[in-house]
């Protein structure tokens, strides 16, 4: 069974979640900055009644700072106990991806989000345009949550 | 910095009088949502100007007017009583215990905004002597 | 406008607070009506009665709608005599007053949706200045036990209600409470001795006085409170940090004539009862006193944090750590435990919150002519006291709605074949472990999607998700027509705020055309709220618990000594003196990396005894917040407890000052707090 992937870009990359991972897609109208958090965490904003981190991809790949347009997004994520917002610069599509696409980052794929990239698909856009789509490790970008984590939330 | 304590039980009115006066940067303002807590936060702390409504829960303006007069230390701290109008005869009643200033509501920022820097201007010249 | 006050910037907020008014003097207008069926005044209520209008009529002048200012004016005149005859108020007054509310209700709810606001009824003015007020036919003689300063501050009324209470049975008590900041600072000022003493004993009167300024009164004002009590004297003197002795009777019950309240106990024999075998057992704790517990409880949290990493730094080691780990774990384990049982403290059952609404509803019904049912099924649900206050006022919202403009009138329910008698249900039940799920049903008309778009001119919404989407915009434009024949009211914007925002829960909405509609909110069972002081920092806005400061301080630039470590990480640390103390002072900007600024002002910490004073660029205000933790690590830091929303709609910092001064003096910011 194909599933469904939210696509989006980051620079020149075209990445992707699974869209059941995605609660919704906001536009992006500036975050609280928190003191002390790394410089690719963009701040706290409010979604749906909710205070949501967001982590900044393009410098969480150690891409240079751009200021956001409208094409930027925030693409909410749950996994697990944790909903974090990733700023991506833009995300418009949804596509299907066989499992069977999936296959393992070729060794020669380098650039900085590299160990960010669990695995890659080519898929056909068009009749006989094939690209490149990246699926992200979305445990790896948000930090896997240390072992003293649930008793200090409670 | 010119301390502004803001007395009126009605959190959006207080909100409304601090939207008027905030265009001035040097005003910090605290609120106090009863007489009481206006007394005790001018027993306990010092302001420049005190704005104050007449009608609230457990003690009125005027207690709160009467009782910052008996105290030394407050004789000479400004109030302006800010009030629903229709209640004429209390402006002679609060002017006579010692309110700086009286207006009523409806007010515009400008008419607050003067009425208060005057105030202030008055204070430092020695406002109720 | 120069200072851009803009009237309508303020309209939510008046809509709130004018229906809150709304609610209340219903209430306390059918609390009139019932102590008039005993033959007897009920002055308190009509003192709040008029306190409610009179805030009602000031803030509807604010706002410039006059038919308010003036219906709000004869109302408010009527009331002012009965206070002055002790509360005495006819049942004619009665009738016409709730006709007034009435008419300020409808007024309320049209410009909540835009729509045009219609004058003053005429005949309704005519009617109140009409009313006779009642004199007071036996003037009070008894004696009062108090000290000329305090007794001449008390109005009729207040003696009347005096007097009341004790030949109901209760004590007349007073107790002087002593502010100063020290008590300020551990959370005891006058709101929260009131708000303490309100849970046990009813407050008649507070007398602020001057007395001699001394080390435990450095104000030089005591409050003399005046109330009426079943409850002990320890328990009133703990109240205002006094001893029992400083608890003083101030009037004893007339041993004399007919009305013995100990040989005829009153009316409500059993509710007597009833209250007493639930009360057997239960001791009242401050939630002061829990949140205390609570902090002491973080400190054990931090502890198990670093001997956690201890042990792993041994792991490292290659030693053998052997049982350790699961000693840490069960350690972990524990402290949650503990952390549940302090919260289930604070939790007050549904079923008491829920008491309120049938008398809301027979308020209700009787204002529009319709008969209702009301069905409330609580269980046994429990709910922190701070999201209770916050979330009732948004059940009675669409528990009126549901009456005004849901169920159809009898005739027209007779016709479609419904019993004439419309049916509200409120039931409740716990969720999960943090939410409550509180579903508001009727069995009305339900709410007509195409009806509701047409008048807002917006497209028809697919489902029930839209439609709520729709009715909850604020603004949302429709006539107040259009609410009748859709049936569904208004406001609703209110309620989502309360629920979404405030409360970060959630709503949803089933509606059925001619069968009802069902509401139905999930909502925390706990948050944390506390009074904060917001300031401006490195041009970011933040808030900081009013607790944990223990002053504001000016600084002046003449006034600052260099230390000898001129410079660590987080930028220049200079001193000041305050009260012969040396009190460090680091910029918060520069602590927090914002760039370091103009510091004219600075908060000042103190832990264990040790004074830091935080500088920073302004102070904004004070006001209660509402936080939420933060429970993300990416945004876990020293110094940040939560988040917090001033209104605007973005996530404002919730500063522990306290914590951080702890982290700095260690000289690290990695702490987990």
């Amino acid at each position: 069974m194909s599933e469904l992937y939210v696509v989006f870009k980051v620079e020149d990359g075209e990445y992707v979640l699974q869209a059941s991972d995605v609660l919704q897609m906001e536009s992006f109208a500036g975050a609280t900055k928190v003191p002390g958090t790394p410089p690719y965490v963009a701040g706290l904003i409010h979604i749906r009644g909710r205070v949501v981190p967001v982590v900044d991809l393009r410098l969480r790949f150690g891409l240079p700072r751009i200021e956001p347009t409208m094409d930027s997004r925030v693409i909410v994520v749950q996994s697990g106990e944790r909903t974090v917002g990733l700023l991506v610069d833009s995300a418009r599509e949804i596509m299907k991806i066989a499992p069977e696409g999936l296959s393992a980052p070729p060794s020669w794929m380098g650039g900085e989000s590299a160990g960010f990239v669990k695995s890659v698909a080519h898929v056909e856009r068009r009749p006989g345009e094939k690209r490149l789509v990246m699926l992200v490790n979305f445990q790896k970008i948000i930090g896997q949550e240390g072992i003293y984590v649930d008793e200090r939330n409670g | 910095m010119t301390e502004i304590l803001v007395v009126d039980d009605s959190k959006v009115m207080r909100e409304m009088i601090v939207a008027c006066l905030r265009a001035v940067e040097d005003f910090a303002f605290t609120h106090a949502a009863s007489g009481l807590e206006a007394i005790e936060k001018l027993a306990l702390q010092s302001f420049d100007l005190v704005v104050l409504d007449l009608n609230m829960p457990d003690i009125g303006g005027f207690e709160v007017i009467e009782f910052v007069r008996g105290q030394d230390k407050l004789k000479r701290l400004p109030i302006l009583v800010v009030t629903t109008r229709g209640d004429e005869g209390s402006r002679s009643r609060a002017l006579g215990a010692g309110a700086s200033q009286f207006m009523t509501k409806p007010f515009t920022p400008d008419a607050i905004l003067a009425n208060v820097q005057s105030i202030l201007r008055q204070g430092a010249a020695g406002f109720h002597e | 406008m120069s200072s851009g006050f803009d009237a309508s910037e303020f309209l939510a907020g008046y809509l709130v607070e004018a229906e809150e008014h709304l609610s209340a003097s219903t209430m306390n207008l059918l609390a009139v009506e019932a102590s008039l069926r005993k033959g007897e005044n009920n002055p308190r209520a009509v003192r709040e009665l008029f306190r409610s209008l009179h805030t009602v009529k000031g803030l509807s002048a604010m706002v410039g709608v006059e038919p308010i200012v003036d219906i709000a004016h004869a109302m408010e005149t009527v009331l002012r005599h009965a206070d002055r005859a002790a509360g005495a108020l006819s049942a004619k007054a009665v009738e016409a007053l709730l006709a007034g509310l009435r008419a300020i209700g409808e007024r309320v709810r049209a410009l909540s949706v835009n729509a045009p606001v219609a004058p003053a009824p005429p005949h309704l003015l005519d009617a109140l200045a009409a009313l006779e007020i009642t004199k007071n036919e036996a003037p009070l003689t008894v004696e009062i036990d108090l000290e000329p300063d305090v007794l001449v501050k008390l109005s009729a009324a207040e003696r009347a209600q005096l007097i009341q209470g004790v030949e109901g049975g209760r004590r007349a008590l007073r107790v002087d409470f002593v502010p100063s900041p020290a008590r300020a600072a551990e959370g005891m000022t006058i709101t929260t001795v009131r708000e303490r003493i309100g849970a046990f004993a009813e407050i008649v009167k507070v007398v602020p006085l001057s007395i001699p300024v001394s080390d435990a009164a450095p104000g030089g004002l005591a409050f003399a409170l005046l109330v009426l009590t079943d409850g002990r004297d320890e328990e009133l003197a703990a109240a205002v940090g006094a001893t029992p002795e400083h608890v003083r009777e101030v009037l004893h019950p007339r041993p004399e004539g007919g009305a013995d309240p100990l040989g005829e106990p009153s009316t409500a024999e059993e509710d007597v009862g009833e209250t007493e075998g639930r009360r057997r057992g239960i001791v009242r704790v401050e939630v002061a006193r829990l949140d205390d517990a609570l902090e002491r409880l973080s400190a054990l949290v931090i502890t198990r944090f670093r001997l956690a990493r201890a042990v792993d730094a041994l792991a490292a080691q290659g030693v053998n750590v052997g049982e350790l780990g699961d000693i840490v774990k069960s350690y972990g384990r524990q402290v949650r435990d503990l952390r549940g049982a302090i919260m289930r403290a604070r939790m007050v059952p549904v079923a008491e919150l829920l008491d309120r609404v049938p008398l809301i509803v027979r308020g209700l019904s009787r204002a529009t002519n319709k008969p209702v049912r009301v069905v409330i099924d609580a269980g046994k649900a429990e709910l922190d006291k701070a999201v209770a206050e916050r979330i009732f006022p948004a059940i009675v919202h669409l528990i009126r709605n549901a009456v005004d403009h849901a169920i159809e009138p009898p005739a027209e329910r007779r016709r479609l074949g419904k019993p004439e008698e419309g049916l509200v249900r409120v039931t409740c039940f716990e969720r999960s472990t943090n939410q409550l799920e509180l579903c508001i049903i009727d069995d009305g008309r339900g709410i007509d999607r195409e009806a509701v778009a047409r008048k807002a001119s917006r497209p028809v919404p697919a489902d029930d998700a839209g439609l709520l989407d729709l009715i909850t915009q604020p603004g949302l434009t429709t006539l107040e027509q259009a609410t009748k024949t859709s049936g569904r009211g208004l406001g609703m914007d209110i309620v989502k705020r309360a629920v979404v925002d405030q409360l970060g829960g959630e709503m949803s909405l089933r509606t059925t055309l001619g069968a009802g509609t069902t509401f139905t909110l999930r909502i925390p069972l706990t948050i944390t709220i506390v009074d904060a002081f917001s300031f401006v920092c490195g041009d970011q806005t933040f808030v900081a618990p009013v607790a944990a400061i223990e002053e504001i301080v000016e600084v002046a630039p003449e006034g600052l000594v260099r230390g000898p470590a001129r410079h660590t990480r987080f930028g220049e640390v200079r001193f000041l003196e305050r009260r012969g103390e040396i009190v460090p002072l680091v910029n918060l900007a520069s602590v927090f990396s914002l760039g370091a600024g103009d510091e004219p002002k600075a908060l000042l910490v103190r832990r264990n005894g040790a004074p830091l004073a935080f500088g920073i660029q302004r102070m904004v205000g004070q006001q209660e917040v509402v936080i939420r933790p933060l429970e993300d690590p990416l945004v876990k830091v020293a110094g940040v407890s939560g988040s917090t929303d001033l209104g605007d709609g973005r996530p404002t910092l919730v500063l522990d000052l306290v914590a951080l001064s702890g982290a700095l003096s260690q000289n690290r910011t990695e702490v987990a707090v």
